[in-house]
């Protein structure tokens, strides 16, 4: 079991759909990791995140305005 | 059956496992397209104990549960003794009551299974109920309704109040009416509105069988999956038989029947009454969300869960809707996919646009009025959807109109050559309720 903030802890990018409003910020904060679809909606990695993609999915996630990012 | 040795607290003779099989229905019973008519009645307590026989027979119903591979029969088809295992632990972990609610929302249009039982066999359901409560350690249950299902609130209030004046010691049933729409059955919603919340799918972190309706471990079964265990309380799992309860969608009604699991698709369709020198086109496998099959690979396909999963596709909530040779394939996919994204909650961008742009194309693709990239379109935009909602709900819409690319590969490409079949304007074969 891996601890949250532990250094090469397993942790993945979410988007919780029903808050999410397609504002965008994700994909302009996390340009490497974020895509948006077709409609605006923001489609992330179905997998771990790698130490060095932390830092921008970080930043993603502290930068959405309707808190649907998160990071675990 | 005198072979396995009498547990301790059973006196009763009668408690002795059954020897046959039990029927969930005895007879194929036709139904509307919507409701389920006139001239049903439900069995009463009497009727209901002189037919399946009394009481529970065997002392692990949860082993039991588990050696016949029971699934969630709303079409889900998760196992059932792993959700019943969550709740127990949880329920250890948390020190937290656990719920059973008995979903009887049926949302999906062409299915009537739900509601027949409810109807016809109200004791079965409250059977499996309390036999569930009891092997989870619960001494609360819900029952959950359409609030516009009238006919059943009316059995299912009857059936509750014979069961008190016969002084059966079984948990409170409460019964609480669900609004009417298609998603009031989900079972994120159910544990949502249970909570005090709207009756909508919600973004869950944790399966409900570990926090659910206010935190508490909650089970939520789809009426046919009580039934079932009702049935296995009294067989025990040596007397079970394998069967699928299917609704079968053909010549503008529905027909409710139980067949045996390993029948094929072409069996279950016969003894519904379709015709024996007629061959359909394709069938329409579990659902608005199931898959369009072409009748070549659904006609000897087995209705068991395990066959059908072999063949990558679901029983789901049970229905078959064979589609006449002649009919528009592309016109039906059209109309199914515009009430699938109108029943959208609309809280999941990529549900409430990606639906509404899968229906308008093919909308324009049912006309004849498709653009030359139009099918492509249709491609990427169902690989953006899948999977991105709280709940299943797009991910039906997409894998229905996925299987209606390849099934009806050929009049997709006629349609979009300008060219559509001249059933394309013809009436709508499968319901689609008005007004969603």
């Amino acid at each position: 079991m891996t601890t949250t903030g532990q250094v090469g802890a397993r942790r993945r990018l979410r988007v919780d759909p029903v808050a999410c409003d397609g504002v965008g910020m994700c994909a302009h904060l996390a340009t490497a990791l974020v895509r948006l679809d077709s409609w605006g909606y923001p489609m992330v990695p179905d997998r771990d995140l790698e130490d060095a993609e932390l830092g921008a999915a970080g930043k993603a996630v502290a930068g959405c305005p309707r808190r649907a990012l998160e990071l675990r | 059956m005198t072979s396995r040795p009498a547990a301790p607290r059973r006196t009763d003779a009668d408690r002795a496992p059954a020897t046959r099989p039990l029927p969930l229905l005895t007879d194929p019973v036709r139904v509307p397209l919507t409701g389920l008519g006139h001239g049903l009645a439900a069995q009463d307590l009497a009727t209901h104990l002189a037919t399946y026989g009394p009481h529970r027979a065997i002392d692990d119903l949860l082993t039991a549960v588990d050696e016949i591979g029971l699934t969630g029969q709303g079409g889900g088809h998760f196992p059932v003794a792993a959700k019943w295992r969550t709740v127990r632990e949880s329920a250890t972990r948390s020190g937290r009551a656990p719920l059973v609610v008995a979903n009887g929302a049926e949302g999906e249009p062409a299915s009537a299974k739900d509601q027949l039982l409810l109807a016809t066999r109200p004791h079965l359901v409250l059977d499996g109920l309390a036999e569930t409560a009891a092997a989870v350690g619960a001494d609360e249950t819900v029952l959950w309704l359409h609030g516009d299902a009238h006919l059943l609130h009316v059995a299912v209030h009857r059936a509750v109040a014979e069961r008190r004046a016969a002084g059966l010691r079984e948990p409170r049933v409460r019964v609480v009416s669900a609004p009417a729409h298609y998603l009031a059955g989900e079972s994120g919603a159910v544990v949502r509105g249970l909570s005090g919340g709207p009756a909508l799918p919600m973004t869950r972190r944790v399966p409900a069988a570990v926090e659910g309706v206010d935190g508490r471990p909650t089970l939520v079964h789809n009426v046919e999956t009580l039934a079932r265990t009702a049935l296995l309380a009294r067989t025990g799992a040596e007397a079970h038989r394998a069967t699928a309860l299917v609704t079968v969608v053909a010549d503008g009604s529905r027909t409710v029947l139980e067949v045996d699991a390993r029948a094929p698709v072409r069996v279950a369709l016969l003894l519904a009454g379709w015709p024996v020198d007629v061959e359909p086109a394709a069938v329409l496998l579990g659902g608005y969300g199931g898959s369009w099959l072409p009748w070549d690979r659904a006609a000897h396909l087995e209705l068991s869960p395990g066959a059908l999963r072999a063949a990558g596709t679901s029983m789901g909530a049970g229905v078959l809707a064979p589609l006449p040779a002649g009919a528009c394939g592309v016109a039906e996919t059209a109309r199914l996919t515009a009430y699938l994204a109108g029943s959208s909650a609309r809280q999941c961008g990529p549900c409430v646009f990606g639906l509404a742009a899968l229906a308008d194309v093919l909308e324009r693709l049912r006309t004849g009025d498709a653009r030359r990239s139009d099918v492509e379109r249709l491609r990427r935009w169902t690989g953006e959807i899948d999977g991105r909602g709280a709940c299943h709900h797009p991910d039906g819409a997409v894998r229905m109109v996925r299987s209606a690319l390849v099934t009806f590969a050929r009049d997709v490409d006629a349609h979009r050559r300008h060219r559509p079949c001249g059933a394309a304007h013809a009436e709508a074969l499968l319901p689609v309720p008005a007004g969603s």
